[in-house]
């Protein structure tokens, strides 16, 4: 790797270790190998939005070329968001892209991935099911995100309806994360979300 | 025995150098031009231990004048009588002006001589202080010298914008870059007899190697100005090491990176080919944290690449000039020629290159009628003896090549650049043109292709 790039990594981590946002547990980084290529990040759930109270794991590769050039970041817990694909988890967000500057950090990708998941770009989707489901029936939405927080970043509020459905599918042969994305893209009409995955 | 010899030598040698006075044999002289207001330019070999007096005492008879009617002038400042030569940053083949004070020129003038004196004085007392400061804070002119053909530390020199004389001096010392780079900025005094303007002059300062024996008037270095001393320890704004000598972008917030980074970054961007060709600077890129405005305008500053990336850089600008106005670049392997076409007339022949003749539209082999799938044009090439078709075929390096790269690319729609997705999204930006497309569907790329198939 790189020697500007360790270099540079090694010292925003520490910047991010001893920030203020780590004292009140919002973001967190791990270190996975030696030469500081690839980082594990987390951030918590924004409060006040469906991901309050879950912690969302995040995939970091720097590349050789960093800071010159972004940071590879995706969620690896999966969330119902726009902006996030409920597939793989990649992220729409400028900065990741084109409009990355030398001068951002790690700190300054989590705290802006945050700000993302508080406030969703429907219009520049990364998934285009979720970003229709969140401009034509937003209440759908929101208790889908909370339920999706819950089922996989260890939030708090759960929908006893949604989960009775889920059960259901699994009953007749389907895996869980199957169910889920089945029902979650179908707005929760039983019927459909059958004729999606056994159609 | 030998002291005796020595005295015996020193007296020999004092009398040899009164005898050659004017061309006095010293071990360690310093050979310096001397060009004259009437034209003619002495060489001298100088003791730099010597003063200014005594350089007048030799100059004056050349010039038929009185050592007191004659002005020694360098780097735009007049040099007083008492200032030691080695103490003037002289090196070796560097011209000094001598100027003869006409007669109509000393008398009217005699109060403001004094004053020209005092003004000398007090100027030099200035430049004392701010050789001070230079040394303290190390702060000093990076240039890229096109004889040494590397960077080098530079001096500043002045002469009249108008006769180009050396022979002037400036009534300020510039306080700031703008002051050294823009015209018109500094008034001064020409002293040149001839000099079309008067004795009114606007100072143009250049600047020459200090590396480098001086080859003459015209050799110059160009002024790397972004380049500065780091006397106020600011981190390397990537890797945040703080280096000696720093890369200041041009924006205003003055952003600073170390050289090694600033070059990571150059070359980073040109392989990438991410420079931008602006109409009023050239092939330039702007500060890395992204600032608007920033744009560097010395293209000299890639100098600091290697020579390779420095042809790249080139090359590259050439190219992008060429599409940039409409022109293509010859497809041939090897060639790349930039060629003006006329936009009714789809036949291009590289004629100034290989002599490929090509189709403007596919840059494909010239053909009559639509633009075909891209194996048409090397399966119409006449083949005209008859081999072993396996043997020729795995003997064949080019045409393996064009397989591979029929399979693994995709064309740009727009420029037709053989173009390798290895990984990420569908939304593919043409390095060379700029064209933003869908792998997918291989047209410009959509809201649609980002709802449907952005990730495949």
């Amino acid at each position: 790797m790189a020697n500007i790039a360790s270099q540079r990594i090694k010292r925003e981590f520490k910047e991010v270790i001893r920030s203020e946002e780590v004292a009140r547990c919002s973001i967190r980084v791990e270190l996975l190998d030696d030469n500081y290529s690839e980082l594990k990040g987390e951030i918590a759930g924004p409060p006040d939005t469906p991901y309050e109270g879950g912690k969302f794991q995040l995939e970091i590769k720097v590349p050789e070329t960093y800071p010159f050039n972004p940071p590879k970041v995706k969620f690896l817990t999966k969330v119902w968001h726009p902006n996030i694909s409920s597939v793989t988890g990649a992220i729409c967000l400028d900065i990741l892209k084109d409009q990355w500057a030398a001068a951002m950090t790690l700190r300054t990708v989590l705290l802006s991935l945050q700000a993302l998941m508080a406030s969703p770009e429907p219009d520049d989707p990364q998934d285009a099911v979720v970003a229709r489901q969140y401009k034509e029936f937003p209440e759908i939405f929101v208790s889908t995100a909370e339920h999706w927080t819950s089922t996989y970043a260890g939030g708090p509020r759960k929908k006893e309806e949604y989960s009775k459905m889920i059960e259901k599918l699994m009953g007749i042969g389907c895996d869980m994360d199957q169910a889920l994305v089945a029902l979650s893209s179908c707005n929760w009409d039983m019927n459909k979300a059958i004729e999606q995955i056994f159609g | 025995m030998a002291e005796l010899l020595n005295i015996i030598l020193n007296i020999v040698r004092n009398a040899l150098r009164m005898l050659s006075l004017g061309r006095p044999a010293i071990d360690n002289s310093l050979n310096i031009n001397i060009k004259c207001s009437t034209g003619n330019t002495l060489s001298v070999g100088l003791d730099p231990e010597w003063d200014i007096g005594e350089v007048k005492n030799i100059i004056a008879p050349k010039l038929g004048a009185n050592p007191k009617e004659v002005k020694i002038i360098f780097a735009g400042k007049e040099l007083e009588d008492s200032i030691v030569i080695k103490d003037c940053d002289l090196g070796e083949q560097s011209t000094l002006h001598a100027v003869k004070l006409s007669k109509s020129f000393v008398k009217p003038s005699s109060g403001q001589l004094s004053s020209v004196i005092a003004e000398a004085i007090s100027d030099e007392d200035e430049i004392a202080v701010l050789q001070e400061t230079i040394d303290r804070a190390g702060s000093q002119f990076y240039v890229h010298c096109p004889v040494c053909n590397d960077l080098r530390l530079g001096k500043l020199r002045v002469r009249c914008s108008k006769c180009k004389s050396g022979a002037i001096t400036v009534d300020t010392d510039p306080k700031s870059w703008s002051d050294v780079l823009k015209s018109n900025k500094i008034s001064g005094h020409c002293e040149q007899d001839d000099c079309p303007d008067g004795a009114f002059a606007w100072a143009e300062f250049y600047f020459k190697c200090t590396e480098h024996i001086s080859q003459g008037e015209n050799d110059e270095a160009v002024p790397l100005y972004l380049l500065r001393n780091n006397f106020k320890n600011i981190p390397c704004l990537a890797c945040t090491e703080i280096k000696h000598v720093v890369f200041v972008f041009p924006c205003k917030e003055a952003h600073v990176t170390c050289l090694d980074c600033f070059r990571t970054f150059a070359v980073l961007r040109l392989r990438e080919r991410q420079f931008v060709l602006d109409d009023a600077i050239g092939y330039t890129i702007a500060c890395p944290a992204g600032c608007p405005d920033s744009f560097i305008d010395e293209c000299h500053h890639f100098k600091l690449l290697t020579n390779e990336q420095y042809e790249l850089y080139q090359r590259f600008a050439t190219e992008e000039c060429v599409l940039h106005a409409g022109g293509v670049l010859c497809p041939q392997p090897g060639c790349g020629e930039g060629i003006i076409v006329d936009s009714s007339c789809d036949k291009v022949a590289c004629s100034n290159g290989c002599g490929y003749v090509f189709c403007r539209k596919c840059l494909q082999g010239y053909h009559l009628g639509e633009c075909n799938s891209l194996d048409n044009a090397s399966l119409s090439d006449d083949i005209h003896h008859i081999t072993d078709p396996a043997r020729a075929a795995q003997a064949r390096w080019d045409e393996a090549t064009n397989v591979a790269i029929r399979v693994t690319t995709k064309p740009c729609p727009r420029c037709r650049t053989a173009t390798e997705r290895s990984g990420g999204c569908m939304h593919m930006i043409c390095t060379r043109c700029s064209f933003h497309w869908c792998w997918v569907c291989q047209i410009e790329w959509s809201r649609d292709c980002m709802g449907t198939h952005w990730f495949g």
